[in-house]
């Protein structure tokens, strides 16, 4: 059976149905999100996208259960986050999920393989040593293990990252922005490596961009405009997305 | 600008809440010592103004312990103008005790107490004694110690020890008069008084009466050898007589206060150093929209200022709180300092609170309000700023090397190569410390990553993750954490130190009493005079419960011309000779201390002459020369016969006993005191009541330091929490990253507690080894012959409580830091 086929059969990684996220009270209220029902695949690198301000970062908190939404559910694979409490959730992170934030992913005390081994030491979960070793090899970071994220440059930072949030093989990894703060060699290392992770690792990837050319790294772009889902584009490249984006600016 | 410098303030409230919170501590508790000192002083005026009102004119003996004769105050009662003049009578009068023995260490001082307008007297409780020559008064303390009430009958000695019975009728208020605070009182009418001290004049004659020239006309009278004062500068002397040791009560709280401060000082560096950093893009940004550097300097300088005033202001109130809360204290327990007065919070406190708080905050605010101002305007574009590197420059090591090289080589100077007992060896170690601890200072930055990888050893390895990570971060920013934790250093280092002297001189002490008093009873009167009859020791000497009886005998000669104390010796003494020998020791021959031997400028084998009562001068050869420090036999020592034949069959002066072996204290005790029990002047002390006496005091002194320097190593935890507060809110995201990565809130809130107890442990770490160290050196420096004991289980304990401190500075930041939501810290900075 092929990866892909495993795709297809397999359940969703992520669910949100009817997902509402309400901000502040009264003349103040900000939906920053309504009635959002969403799904994504097991094995498939899929984009969120959209403009500012469009909610999108929002509702990549509230699938991660960074965030509680106000109405509305969120499943990861079979685990509904509506209703844990702080530390369910906080196992839930451990156990299901990885994080590549934009900036500040690294430990600045810790070399980059501790910074890599610290999700399994947080949960003292002994690592899986063959994974590991193929993480590192499809990073290509061997020769830099015993670094400190000071001597690393920004992409090699990012990619330490995604190798730390790999190396828990957690059900689904939340990526927001990875390439923001990179040069576009760096970010496409970055979003090549994502890409590798995907197609070899069959890992669920669900990244936040705003950029389309990371966009089209991914297998599905899913847009949002002012808190509502309004398209989807399967097999994007940058020009489909630009597209898309222009249409919903206007 | 000024708008921009207290817009700061207002957004930095809380944090500089802590940092102001050091400063009221500390200011607090300088105004507490000058608002009590203030209050103690007004107080003694008001009771020696009440007292001197009473009086017109005093004429004092020219000097201490001098007289004046009848017929000075024959002459000013002659006086025109004079309508009333009073001698006063003052003399040892030993009270006995319930138990048949003479009360405290020196006898007892008898009083006379007139009546009429000029008695001074306060009465606190029944009347004085009038003109009832069978009535007596006796100060409260004397009383309440030896539970006397109205009513009861008192046995107070004459001068020729005869006991003469008195009815107690009132109790007195010594008032401001030290020495009858420490000898006690005893009130009779003059008469009794005159009779009962043997006194030849009077030792002040009080006069009352009116018209111009009173004062002079009385000098006149009185002639030119005595001191004449009216009512109020007898009252300005006494208050101020009285204040002296307020004085010095005053200094040595002070000291505290001055270490209060210093501590404080290195929290408020610290804090202003870190918001400073913090703020590197507002204060570019403030350059890039037109401020100099001396605007933003000014802007810090003037933050700091603000901060020190209300923290002194408010710091003055709490002087004022804890000067009104410890005089209530004394109240309750009935202190000998006046808690009457009105609590006084002068212009002056409040002129000094202000200004040591204000220079202290501002002054300790001027380095990192500099290095505000080096921060350039392009910062402002520059993205988060970058955690500062610490390299230790060669620069700094090199100071570091010279301050510790100059420190300790000046302390070992101090403790080993000068005179030990001198001010001057004292004042030498002490220099070394301050040197020495200048070098930990500089040394600090480097010294932090090593030690908190030491301390963190076992946390590292006890608490998973968050241990390793906290360990990490401790050592994360050297400069930040070496003075958070020098602050704690400071407290723990003064507490080790007063620890280990402490200890040293209990053990110093207690070997030396073994030598010295290598007995177990002293048979002696208060002043050691010869009055215990020789059948005390001789019947005692048959005693199958002793196994020793040294008899002392001495009186007063004249040697080379020079007036000593002669004496011999009956039974079993260690002479400690150090020149000389003491075999053959017999007629003709002495023994010389070696002082008294140094002052007549003799040695071994040279002759002195001996000026006898009954045998005429006689010359003696010097055999032997004793240590005085240890030796406890008179200055100059004859043999036993010899010292009879001189001045014949003088009673024993101190009896020396020691305990069989095997027999029981009470059954020796026994013994001892029934031998005594006829003779109400000689009192019997144990050297195991002279030692728990010595205990007592030791340890009471350590209580009263530590809980001093308590407020110092408050103030210093404080220190800890703004540190650890501030940490906490640079790592917002870290910590944030951390929580998504699946660490739970009480992980975290762990990882910040056992951050604050390596920082606490290595402050403390470091304190207790220049604490023991320096205390080595202070006890070398003080005490010849000085032995080191370091009390483990109070330093163990110290450390101990170091780290649970460090631990609780923790909790706030802690909490904040588990409670703050992982969506909005990623989204903060």
């Amino acid at each position: 059976m092929t990866l892909t086929e495993t795709r297809r059969q397999a359940p969703p990684a992520v669910v949100a149905t009817d997902l509402s996220k309400v901000y502040g009270s009264g003349d103040a209220r900000v939906h920053a999100l309504r009635g959002v029902d969403v799904s994504f695949a097991t094995g498939a690198f899929t984009a969120i996208m959209g403009p500012s301000g469009s909610g999108k970062s929002t509702l990549m908190h509230c699938l991660a259960g960074l965030d509680a939404a106000t109405s509305g559910t969120v499943h990861i694979g079979d685990v509904e986050l509506t209703g844990l409490t702080d530390r369910q959730l906080t196992m839930l992170r451990r156990e299901r999920i990885g994080f590549v934030f934009q900036a500040f992913n690294l430990l600045p005390t810790l070399t980059a393989e501790q910074n890599i081994r610290l999700p399994l030491d947080i949960a003292a979960r002994l690592a899986d040593q063959a994974l590991f070793d193929r993480v590192i090899e499809t990073v290509g970071l061997k020769d830099r293990l015993g670094h400190r994220p000071g001597e690393l440059s920004g992409g090699q930072q990012q990619r330490v990252a995604v190798a730390r949030a790999l190396i828990s093989k957690p059900a689904v990894i939340f990526a927001d922005e990875p390439t923001g703060n990179l040069d576009s060699r760096s970010g496409a290392e970055v979003l090549s490596f994502l890409r590798t992770s995907v197609r070899e690792l069959g890992q669920t990837i669900v990244m936040v961009t705003h950029d389309p050319v990371a966009a089209a790294y991914a297998d599905r772009v899913v847009f949002l405009r002012d808190g509502e889902l309004v398209t989807e584009v399967n097999a994007p490249t940058p020009q489909s997305v630009l597209d898309t984006l222009v249409r919903l600016e206007a | 600008m000024l708008r921009a410098a207290l817009a700061g303030l207002r957004a930095h409230r809380l944090r500089l809440l802590l940092t102001s919170l050091a400063i009221m501590l500390g200011v607090g508790f300088i105004a507490g010592t000058f608002v009590l000192n203030d209050t103690a002083q007004a107080g003694f005026a008001q009771q020696v103004t009440a007292d001197a009102d009473k009086v017109d004119v005093a004429v004092l003996p020219g000097s201490a312990g001098g007289r004046l004769p009848e017929k000075v105050l024959e002459r000013i009662r002659a006086l025109p103008g004079v309508t009333r003049a009073e001698g006063l009578i003052r003399g040892g009068a030993p009270v006995l005790g319930k138990d048949g023995k003479t009360v405290g260490d020196v006898p007892t001082t008898a009083l006379s107490i007139v009546t009429g307008p000029l008695d001074r007297t306060n009465v606190v409780a029944g009347t004085g004694p009038g003109t009832d020559d069978q009535a007596a008064v006796l100060d409260e303390n004397t009383a309440a110690a030896q539970g006397f009430r109205l009513g009861d009958t008192i046995t107070v000695l004459d001068r020729k020890e005869t006991a003469h019975q008195f009815r107690l009728v009132g109790l007195i208020d010594t008032g401001v008069d030290q020495t009858l605070g420490y000898t006690g009182a005893v009130g009779f009418t003059t008469d009794v008084a005159r009779r009962m001290t043997g006194a030849k004049g009077y030792a002040e004659i009080d006069v009352a009466g009116g018209g111009p020239g009173l004062k002079a006309a009385v000098a006149a009278a009185a002639g030119g050898a005595y001191q004449v004062r009216t009512g109020a500068e007898l009252a300005g002397d006494l208050a101020r007589a009285a204040g002296t040791e307020i004085g010095m009560l005053t200094t040595g709280l002070l000291l505290f206060g001055v270490v209060a401060m210093l501590v404080a000082a290195l929290v408020i560096y610290n804090t202003f150093a870190i918001l400073v950093a913090q703020r590197t893009r507002e204060m570019a940004l403030l350059r890039c929209v037109g401020a100099t550097r001396g605007q933003v300097f000014g802007s810090i300088v003037l933050e700091s200022a603000v901060v020190g005033a209300l923290a002194s202001a408010l710091g003055l109130l709490i002087g004022y709180g804890l000067a009104a809360a410890t005089l209530a204290v004394l109240r309750a327990f009935d202190s000998p300092l006046p808690t009457n007065a009105d609590i006084a919070l002068t212009p002056a406190t409040i002129a000094s609170g202000l200004a040591v708080g204000l220079l202290v905050t501002v002054g300790a605010a001027l380095l990192p309000a500099r290095s505000a101002t080096r921060v350039p305007p392009i910062a402002a574009l520059h993205g988060q700023s970058e955690e500062p590197a610490f390299r230790a420059g060669p620069a700094r090591g090199v100071l570091a090397a010279v301050l510790l090289l100059a420190g300790l080589g000046t302390t070992a100077a101090g403790a080993f190569v000068l005179v030990p007992g001198q001010q001057v060896s004292m004042l030498v170690v002490m220099a070394g410390g301050a040197l020495t601890f200048l070098g930990v200072l500089v040394l600090g930055p480097v010294l932090v990553r090593p030690l908190s990888a030491l301390v963190g050893w076992i946390p590292r390895r006890l608490f998973g993750v968050p241990g390793r990570l906290a360990v990490d971060n401790s050592g994360r920013n050297p400069k930040r954490a070496a003075t958070t934790t020098v602050a704690l250093t400071i407290g723990v280092t003064l507490m080790t130190l007063i620890s280990v002297v402490t200890a040293s001189t209990r053990l110093t002490m207690t070997a030396k009493l073994d030598e010295q008093f290598p007995i177990d009873y002293l048979l002696a009167s208060q002043q050691r005079d010869a009055v215990i009859p020789r059948s005390v020791a001789e019947g005692l000497r048959g005693r199958p419960e002793l196994a020793s009886v040294t008899q002392i005998r001495q009186a007063d000669a004249t040697v080379a011309g020079r007036s000593m104390t002669v004496g011999t010796f009956s039974g079993p003494v260690e002479p400690y000779v150090v020149s000389g020998s003491m075999s053959g020791f017999g007629a003709g021959r002495a023994a010389l201390e070696d002082s008294s031997a140094a002052r007549l400028g003799v040695g071994v084998g040279d002759t002195v002459a001996l000026r006898t009562e009954r045998a005429g001068t006689v010359s003696l050869e010097v055999v032997a020369l004793l240590d005085g420090d240890q030796s406890s036999l008179p200055p100059v020592t004859v043999a036993e016969r010899s010292f009879d034949a001189y001045f014949g069959a003088v009673p024993d002066s101190l009896v020396m006993i020691g305990i069989g072996d095997g027999v029981a204290a009470e059954r020796a005790r026994a013994v001892v005191d029934a031998a005594v029990a006829a003779y109400p002047t000689v009192r019997v002390s144990s050297s195991t009541e002279v030692r728990g006496q010595f205990d007592e005091a030791l340890d009471m002194l350590l209580m009263i330091i530590t809980g001093l320097l308590g407020l110092a190593v408050l103030i210093s935890l404080l220190g800890i929490a703004n540190t650890l507060s501030l940490s906490v809110h640079e790592r917002t995201r870290e910590s944030a990253m951390l929580r998504a990565l699946g660490l739970t809130r009480p992980q975290l809130r762990r990882m910040l507690s056992i951050e604050a107890l390596v920082l606490g442990l290595v402050g403390a770490l470091v304190g207790v080894v220049l604490g023991v160290v320096f205390g080595w050196a202070a006890m070398r420096a003080m005490l010849d012959g000085a032995r080191l004991a370091v009390p483990v289980t109070s330093i163990v304990l110290l450390v101990a409580l170091s780290g649970v401190a460090g631990v609780l500075a923790a909790v706030l930041p802690a909490r904040r830091a588990a409670r703050a939501s992982i969506v909005a810290s990623l989204a903060a900075g």
